[in-house]
This record gives C-alpha cells, structure tokens and sequence, in this order.
C-alpha cells in the first residue's frame, strides 16, 4: 500500500503540476507538499520493507511487483531526499528561464517517479518501462530550461544527445531483457536472481551480459560511451544536473547489480576484464580532462566519469567486498555532485557562466560559506577520508586486488595501479579548483587594497554568498556527507546481506 | 580505560569541527584550540603512564563485509601512549604559541581549528590498529597541511606551495594505498595484527611494504619527494613547526615502525629503505648547510632528520627493533618545535627569515637567545641534550646492524649517519655564528643578498615584493610576546634538555655506545671548530665559502622545483591529448552516427517528395502501355 502510495504521489503531483496553468500559485504548496510526502512514504518503505505484487499484463505474465531491498533501500532514500533538497533549491530562487515554474516542477516529480520505480521494480520489463520514464522529463529539463546563455542550438544539441544516447543503451538492454526473459520463461527479477544463470549456456549466458552491459553502460556512463554526459551537464539547469548525477547515473550502475550481476552471473565474470579496464580507462581519462577543463559544470561531469569508473572497477571484481563499495560508492558519488552541482549552480546563476578562466574574487573571503561549502565538496570529490567518497573507492581498490574466483587477478590487479594513480589525479584537478574558486587565483592580487577597477574585474566582483533555505539543503549535504564518511556501516549494513545473497543467488 | 585512547582521538577532531564554527570569535576559538589540547596533553599522559596494551579497542565498529576484515580497531601501548604524549605536548605548545603568533590574523580562527584537526589525524595514525584508520589519519594531515601551508591564499608562493604539498604527497600516496592493499590482501583483514603476523616473505609482502615506503618517502620528503617540504615554509611559522616537529613528516617514521617486524624479514623494501634513507641524510644536510633562509635551513635540516629516523630502521637488528627510530623522532620533535617556534618569534622582532634579515639579531634577545642555542646544540647533538642521546643511539643500533649481518643498507645506513653528524655539526654552527654574531657584518655578499631577496622560491613570477616572500615579514609591527607564548617557548627548550628522561621508561630507547659516542663528540667539535675557522670567527658566513654555483642552486633545492614543474606540464600536456581524442575521436562515433542519420533521412525524403519521379512516370506509362496492349489484344 505505502510503496504503491510511493510511486503515485510524485505521479499525481507531476501530472497536476504539468497540466496546471503557469500563472497558478499553487505549485509551490504541490511540489513541497508530494515531496515531502514522498520522502515520507519512502522512509517508512525502506523501515517496513514494504513490496506489492499483483498481476498486470496477464497475457505476457508481467507483474506489478514492486519492493525494496538492502540493494535499492539506500537509493530510494537517497532520491526521496535529495528530491525534496532540489524543490526546496528551486523554490528558493528564480525558475530558469523557458517554462512556467509549474512545469519545471512537474518535470522534477516525474523525474523521481521514474527513478523510484526503477529501484523497486521486481519486474525486468517493468524495469525497464521505469527506466524510460525519466527520458521525457529529464529531456524538457535540458532543452526547455537549459542554460539560457547558449544558443538554442547547444541546448537541442545537448538535450538529443542525452535522449539519443540513453534511448540507444536502453534498446540494448531491452534486447537483452528480451533474450534473458525468453530463456528462463520469467520476468521477475527474484526468479532471475534465484535461478543465478542456471540454464542458460555459457556463450548465451555471456552474449546477454554483454548486450546488458552494454546498454546499462551508457547510463553510467562507462568510457568511451559517456560524451553525453558533459554536455548534459553543462546545459542542465540545477535541479536537471543535480539529479542527472545523483540519480540517473545510479540506475545505470544499480541495473547493472540488478539485471547482469544478479541474472548472468559468469557472463559478468567473463567480461569483469574489460568492464574493469573501460573503468580504469575512465578514471584516467576522467581526471586527465579535469586538468584541463574550463568550465566547471563539465569538469564536475568529467569527474563523474572518474567516479563511476570506480564503481566500474568495483563490480568487475565480483567479490562482496566490490559489491558492498560499489553500492556505497554510488551513494557517495550521489551525495557529492549533488553538492557541488547545487553550488556551481548558485555561482552560475550569478555569473551567468562556470568558466574557471574568468578572474574571481577568492569566495574564500568574499562569499565564505560558498568556500566552506566548496572546500568540503571538493575534499569529497578528492576521496579524502572522513567524507563520504573514500570508503567506496578504497574499498573497491582492495576488491579489485583480491577479485571473486574466476576473475582474471592480473587484469583487475593493473587497475588497482590505475586506480590508484587515479586518486593522485583527482587530487590534483579538485585542488585546482580550490585554487581557482576557493583561493581566488588568477583574481587581483591586492584584493580589499585600493585597485584600479578594470572592467572585467568589477563585473566578476558581485557575488552573494549562500544563505535562506538553499544554506539549509548545503548544509544538510555536508552533514551527510561527514555522517557517513565517519560512520560508513550506516550505509554498508544496509546492502549487507542482500549483497551476499545476490552474488550467491541465494534468496533470503 | 579505553575511553581515553578513543577520546585522544575524538577531542581534537571535535575541536577542529567547533573552531570551524566559532571561527569568526577569536577568543572562543583560541579557548576550544588551547583547552582542547591541554586536555589531550593530559589524558595521553595517562594513557602513557598507565598503558592498556591492547590493540582491540573499538573505534565505531567494523564494516561489514564478508571477504575482508576491518575491525577499525585502535591500539594502546607503551609507544603509542609516549608518542602521542609527545605529539600532544607539541601541539599544545604550538597552539598557545599561535594565539599570539596570528593575533592579527583575520583567519585565526581557521587556523586553529585546523591544527586541531591536524592533531586528530596524527594521533589517530599513532593510535591507529587497522590499516584503513592509519589511511584515514593520513590523508588528513595531507589535507590539513594543505589548508594551513596555503594559509595566507592571498599571495601566489603560499597558494602553489600548498598546491605542491599536498600534490607531491598525494602522487607518493598511489604507493601507499596499494601497499595498504596489498598488505590488506595479505593477511585477508586491514588489523594491524593480523596483518603482522603472516611474516613470511613472498612477492605481495614486497609489494606492500614498497609501496608503503613510496608513500612514506612522499610524507617524510625523502629523496625524490623532498622538495614539497622547503617549500612549505610559507605557511606561518606554527604550521611549519607543527607540519615537521611531530606530525606529517614524523607520522612517516612511526608507520614503518609500526610495521618493522615486516621490514625486518624482507631485504628488498628494507634496502630500498635503507638506500633511500641514507641519500637524504647527506643529500639535505648539503643543502641545508647552503640555505640563505634560516626556515629553509630548518627544513631541510628536517628532511635529513627524519631520514636518520627512517635509517634506523633500515638498519637495526630485529632484537633492538624500532625504538631508536622512535626515540629520535621523540627528540627531534621536541628541539625542532623549539628551533621553529623560536626562529618565528626572532622572525617577528626582526621582520623576515632570509639570513640577510636575521643576521646577529639573536645577541641582545636573552631568553630567547638561551632557547635557540638549546635547540641547535640539541640539533647538532651537543651532549647532554636530548638530540645527542637519540641519535647515538641510532647509531649504536645502526653499528649493532652491521656487526650483526643486516647486510650493506647497514653499512650504507651507518656511513651516511657519520657524514650526516659531520654536516649537521657544521650547519648548526654555521646557523649560530650567523645568528648570534656581529650586527653588522661586513658585507654579506650579493649571493646572499639577492638569494635571500627571494626565499627560495623557483617561480619567479611570484608576484609580491620580493621581501614579503615569507611569511613573518608582515608582523614587524607585532605586538609584543605575551607570557605563555614566550613559557611554550621556554618549556619546549627544557624538554629538549631533559627529554631523554621520557624515554628511559622504553626498551632499547636511550642506548649509547661509548666509542661511538667519543667518535661523533670528535666529529662535532671538528664540524663546528672547521666552521668557526672558514666564518672566521664569526665575521663570515661559512656558506660563502662554497663554490659560487652551489650557492645559486642550493635555495632553489638544485631545481627539483623544475622537475617536479616538468612532469606536472608533462602530465597537463597529456590532458590536452585526452580532450582532443575525447572531442575529435570518442565523441566522433556519434557525431558521425547523427551525420550519417541525418544524411539518409535527406535521401529518403528526396526520395518521396511529391513530384512525380521518372520511375513512376515510367511506370504509369509501362501500365498503361500494358493495358492498352492488353485491351487492343482482346478486342
């Protein structure tokens, strides 16, 4: 009931708040009100356990069967708060320009809607119904109330770009769906677990894992299929970037737990080597652009990249010590650019550009809570222990050195190495920001003294620091993200034992 | 009781968090900072007098996971307690010395909680059982010396050597957190213990402890990793006592003392060590003998140093173990908080740290002039200070090795030691002669001068007047001492006198052998009698004796700046490639795709416009030729 509740309040409310005239007030009470309520339901969801199951397309033996488990408990928590983080975010400023802000709002809901489903859907064509979802919405977000310093061009370039990417992934895994339903005569994803691969031959068992991953990799997005994500990211309004990477990033890697580890399990095995090294590649080729990068929305995306590459390299490892930090990982990545998208947002609704090769005031001085805020997101980004991001990738370079049996060791031991070096990278582009953001590098050096305002300075000088409600959603973050950088069993106890269970196909 | 030991940890971390907060009230931040540290100081004095001897105190629960071990656990011994002891007393020092030190400081606040912070990382690498936890304290000194090196953001040089810190340690770390894999991996289980008692020697163990080593050598500036460390004497003086008195570089030594049973059973990491240890020694003892900066003499005085720590436990036999490395980094600890706290109190009266500014200010200074002379005499390891018993017995154990078959990383070690006395003799002399003698010498030659005109720093793009190239220049209108920085000062100094006592309590810690320690009395007097004679008397600098490009080069580190700088722009040009493949190959596929999409939907759409094409003439005509045969046949 509660977990049916879960998914139509951000339906209804998206759909009311869609159909609403723009000049009606009362989004604002709507969007907050389901949010909220959403984040309710959720939590009691996760607490209860909650799961509904009942027949839906009788003819093709599809079940309504939706549920939550340790695997998706933390994610769905993680949507339904940061869901009513980014109202509350856009609520508190001006709507970006495009749409009425009823729209925008709506666009949001449904956002969540789709990707709620998608973590708890039990169904392989349900899931992947819930998968598509979050296509519309996200695509009006991005061309419609994208970057309105752009040409439109840029934006339709961005926004087709991010629908024909994920649509071609999605074909693919729906085309594996297909074949791993047709072969083992069921869609329910408990049953594709328990049967664990039995059955299918080693070459077709292969052959679909290769066809999921592949699609489920564009999600992610792995290398070399991640180009869209930039310039998605760039374009994308707050709310759109926010939950671009906190949230659909997440159901790439979670279908890949879910449908290819859990259903296929030697196929994942046989290609864990080149899942492995796409990921190291991407940790490399990640950080390299960070370097060099100049506007700072693609750099945080570049970094994704980076980032997801680590769960990448987790995964492949197939042991539970991978599982358990790929798990953690995601949430991590989804607590940490959630952060920093909200902040370069803030600045960019101001300067009305992320260019890092724009002198600045040092935010350090002018705009103090930004350079808190920015300095914790930062350290995050670099994998500094005590913040959320280190356990996830220490944990996942300790999995892929002592991989599950059958993994290829000395594939997995390199990327370690790469990994490893990886970190030294995220160091050096995180603290390049600092300089450039925190510190004010490149900005008068006799700022406060009496300067001779040029032009280019004056206009760069202007910054209002955080403060109101979009302080509170910052804040909270940070806490978040200390809470479980000290204590990481909050999070790892929760996927503990249905990660055991999912690699072993053993239902509990 | 193993309250206490979590406490150690917690308070100062706590205290970092609530100076963050309070940061914009001097008073309350300077009264978490001191109070917190005073009750550090004490409770590891309790935990140091009455030691629990346990490595299985739980810190917040182990994780789980199923193929791994991580107990997080934290340890408690007579080691530890002495250590933290030490480290606590450090601290406490440095942060009551800093209220006066940063009184005008605008970011006093900032600065304060992040020593604080500072503390909790090292002593949780000290109290640390569980390789994860000795990571996590680690990585937060890194951090920590990274926000209080680049302290005053304002200026370039502090903003890029901070950058340079935390980037030349972080690139050191690559070895570290594989070696912590590979040690993890091992024995199946992140706790210390567990990870020591699988002893035996195989391929993974080298693997571990040589990347152990690689990420120590980062920390603790050795050869090639040094040269992060001179510069981060932009940071404010208490940072820079704090970074390399008993924290960061020393954490180092204390992590592979930690682990020397490991050590201790595999030659090749421990002659690596042994080789890398020795060469920093003298290396930085050249260098420091040759520095224009009194700060940047410190530095690299520390480099060579804690390489003496890190030689001892190249080259102690395994029955003497690892105390003389930690004894020294004891003593080393208590005379280099003094020297820098000291140097930073002259700094302030004088206005600047280049020799040229400093030169014979220490004469009329009394108390102060006491405790630098302490400190150097304790560095030079003049008996009866501290610094004479630590290192003899560094060199004892280091004999001990050799006699006892450690094999040539002793005999290489113990060479080292007895050229390192030598040099140190010499530029602690050299130090004193400059600081302590005539006002106003003839004069200092323009090496000096235009090398101390720009602290060292390589870039010259440094944008500030030359001589604000350090920190203590701008206080030359600082208030005066307030008493309990001077008392910090003055009871450091003491420590350094009668420091030794603290180590009586711990085997093999004070061991000196005689003849050892009449050869390098010997090996001093000579040193400081060869000085004294080159500065004549007192009225040179000895350094200028040197060849004239030596004292070019020697500020600036001989250019490892530049070739730390190179690999950097290497690694930058390498980024440039990588979005180059990334726009023009990797994001081709699709655009061709698109292309390509587009191309055919143009095709088909010429294709079915509605002029009629010559096929369909054709065929309309065709059908109706056929019909028209086709009627005209039937009828």
């Amino acid at each position: 009931m509660a977990l049916t509740l879960l998914l139509l309040v951000p339906l209804v409310a998206a759909i009311v708040l869609l159909a609403m005239p723009a000049a009606a007030a009362l989004d604002r009470v709507i969007s907050l009100g389901a949010s909220v309520v959403t984040a309710a339901l959720g939590i009691f969801v996760v607490w209860a356990g909650d799961s509904v199951d009942v027949p839906w397309i009788r003819s093709l033996g599809i079940r309504w069967h939706f549920a939550v488990d340790g695997i998706s408990a933390a994610l769905v928590l993680l949507t339904v708060l940061l869901v009513v983080g980014v109202v509350l975010h856009a609520l508190a400023g001006p709507t970006p320009s495009g749409g009425s802000r009823s729209t925008y709002l709506g666009a949001i809901m449904l956002v969540e809607t789709g990707a709620l489903a998608t973590f708890l859907a039990r169904d392989a064509i349900l899931f992947f119904i819930a998968f598509e979802v979050v296509l519309v919405p996200m695509w009006l977000l991005i061309r419609r109330f994208g970057d309105d310093h752009v040409a439109d061009e840029t934006r339709a370039d961005a926004a087709g770009r991010f629908v024909l990417f994920t649509v071609f992934g999605s074909t693919l895994m729906l085309i594996g769906i297909l074949l791993l339903v047709s072969h083992q005569g069921t869609s329910d994803l408990e049953a594709l677990a328990r049967m664990h691969g039995a059955g299918l031959s080693h070459s077709l068992e292969v052959a679909i894992a290769a066809i999921l991953l592949t699609g489920l990799a564009v999600k992610v997005p792995l290398w070399p299929l991640h180009t869209w994500l930039p310039s998605a990211h760039t374009i994308a309004p707050t709310a759109g970037s926010v939950l671009l990477a906190a949230v659909l990033l997440k159901m790439g890697t979670y279908g890949i737990v879910r449908l290819a580890v859990a259903a296929v399990p030697e196929g994942v095995i046989a290609l864990s080597p080149i899942l492995a090294v796409l990921g190291a590649v991407g940790v490399i080729w990640g950080g390299l652009a960070c370097l060099v990068e100049r506007d700072l929305k693609r750099l945080i995306a570049y970094s994704s990249v980076a980032h997801m590459g680590f769960i990448a390299i987790a995964l492949a490892s197939g042991s539970h010590t991978g599982l358990q930090a790929a798990l953690f990982a995601n949430i991590a990545h989804g607590i940490v650019s959630a952060l920093l998208f909200f902040l370069v947002g803030d600045l960019k609704e101001q300067w009305g550009s992320a260019d890092l090769s724009t002198p600045r005031v040092a935010l350090r001085d002018r705009a103090p809570r930004f350079g808190v805020a920015f300095v914790f997101g930062l350290a995050a980004a670099l994998g500094l222990p005590g913040l959320v991001s280190f356990w996830g990738e220490f944990l996942s370079l300790y999995a892929a050195w002592s991989p599950a049996e059958g993994v290829n060791v000395g594939v997995l031991r390199g990327t370690v190495v790469v990994g490893a070096i990886g970190l030294a990278l995220a160091a050096a582009y995180s603290l390049r920001v600092a300089r450039i953001l925190w510190a004010g590098e490149g900005a008068p050096e006799t700022a406060g003294e009496v300067t001779p305002a040029g032009a280019r300075e004056a206009a760069s000088e202007v910054v209002v620091d955080e403060r109101g409600i979009r302080w509170g959603v910052v804040l909270v973050l940070i806490a978040v993200m200390v809470t479980l950088g000290v204590l990481p069993h909050l999070l790892l106890t929760i996927s503990e034992m249905d990660a055991a269970a999912l690699l072993t196909g053993v239902t509990r | 009781m193993t309250w206490v030991v979590r406490l150690i940890v917690l308070l100062p971390a706590l205290a970092g968090l609530a100076g963050l907060l309070t940061r914009r009230r001097r008073a309350v931040s300077a009264g978490i900072a001191v109070g917190t540290a005073t009750a550090v100081a004490l409770l590891a004095l309790a935990q140091w007098a009455n030691p629990l001897r346990t490595a299985d105190i739980d810190s917040f629960g182990g994780l789980p996971l199923l193929d791994l071990s991580v107990p997080l656990h934290l340890l408690s011994d007579r080691l530890s307690g002495l250590v933290s002891f030490v480290v606590a007393v450090v601290v406490l020092a440095i942060q009551v010395f800093t209220v006066w030190y940063l009184r005008e400081d605008k970011r006093y606040g900032q600065f304060s909680a992040t020593v604080s912070l500072f503390a909790a990382g090292m002593l949780l690498v000290v109290q640390s059982a569980d390789l994860a936890l000795t990571l996590v304290g680690w990585e937060i000194m890194g951090w920590c010396s990274w926000l209080l090196i680049g302290h005053d953001t304002e200026r370039y040089a502090a903003r890029r050597a901070a950058y340079k810190a935390f980037i030349v340690t972080r690139f050191a770390d690559i070895g570290m957190v594989i070696g912590l894999v590979a040690l993890a991996v091992r024995a199946g289980s992140t706790d210390l213990l567990d990870v020591l008692t699988v002893a035996e020697s195989d391929g993974l163990l080298t693997v571990g402890l040589i990347g152990v080593l690689i990420g120590v050598a980062g920390k603790s500036g050795l050869f090639p990793f040094h040269d992060w460390l001179p510069d981060a004497m932009e940071g404010p003086t208490p940072a820079s006592a704090l970074i390399h008195a008993a924290t960061m570089v020393a954490a180092g030594s204390y992590v592979v003392a930690r682990f020397f049973p490991l050590y201790a059973v595999d030659d090749a990491a421990r002659l690596l060590l042994a080789v890398l240890a020795a060469v920093t020694m003298v290396y930085a003892a050249v260098l420091a003998f040759a520095q224009s900066d009194v700060k940047r003499l410190l530095a690299y005085s520390t480099l060579s140093q804690i390489a003496i720590m890190l030689g001892a436990l190249a080259a102690a036999p395994v029955e003497v173990g690892a105390a003389p490395a930690i004894s020294h980094l004891i003593g080393h600890a208590f005379f280099k908080a003094l020297l820098f706290l000291g140097v930073g109190w002259l700094a302030v009266l004088a206005g600047g740290t280049a020799v040229a500014k400093l030169r014979g200010q220490l004469r009329p200074r009394g108390a102060l002039r006491w405790s630098i002379a302490i400190g150097l005499a304790a560095l030079a390891g003049i008996p009866p200070f501290i610094g004479f018993f630590t290192k003899e017995t560094v060199i004892d154990a280091a004999f001990e090795g050799v006699a006892e078959g450690v094999g040539i990383g002793a005999w290489l070690v113990l060479v080292a030691l007895l050229v390192t006395v030598v040099l140190t003799a010499a530029y602690c002399t050299r130090a004193w002669l400059l600081l302590d003698g005539p006002l106003q010498a003839r004069g200092s030659g323009s090496a000096t001068d235009s090398a101390a005109a720009e602290p060292g720093d390589a870039d010259t793009l440094a944008p500030e007047p030359a001589v604000a190239g350090s920190h203590g220049a701008g206080h030359a209108d600082h208030a005066p001492i307030t008493l309990p920085a001077a008392l910090s000062v003055a009871a450091l100094a003491v420590l350094s006198v009668v420091g030794t006592l603290f180590l009586l309590g711990v085997k093999d810690a004070v061991h000196v052998g005689l003849s050892t320690a009449v050869l390098s009395v010997l090996l001093i007097a000579g040193a400081a009698l060869a000085v004294w004679v080159a500065s004549r008397r007192g009225h040179d600098d000895a350094a200028d004796r040197l060849p004239a490009a030596v004292l070019a080069a020697a500020p600036r580190g001989f250019g490892a700046d530049g070739v730390y700088a190179r690999f950097g722009l290497g690694v930058v040009a390498l980024a440039r490639v990588v979005v180059m493949l990334d726009r023009d190959v990797v994001d081709a596929y699709p655009r061709a795709t698109a292309v390509t999409a587009r191309g055919l939907g143009r095709i088909g759409e010429r294709a079915h416009r509605a002029i009629p094409s010559l096929a369909l003439v054709g065929l309309v005509v065709g059908v109706g030729l056929v019909v028209g045969l086709g009627v005209a046949t039937w009828l």
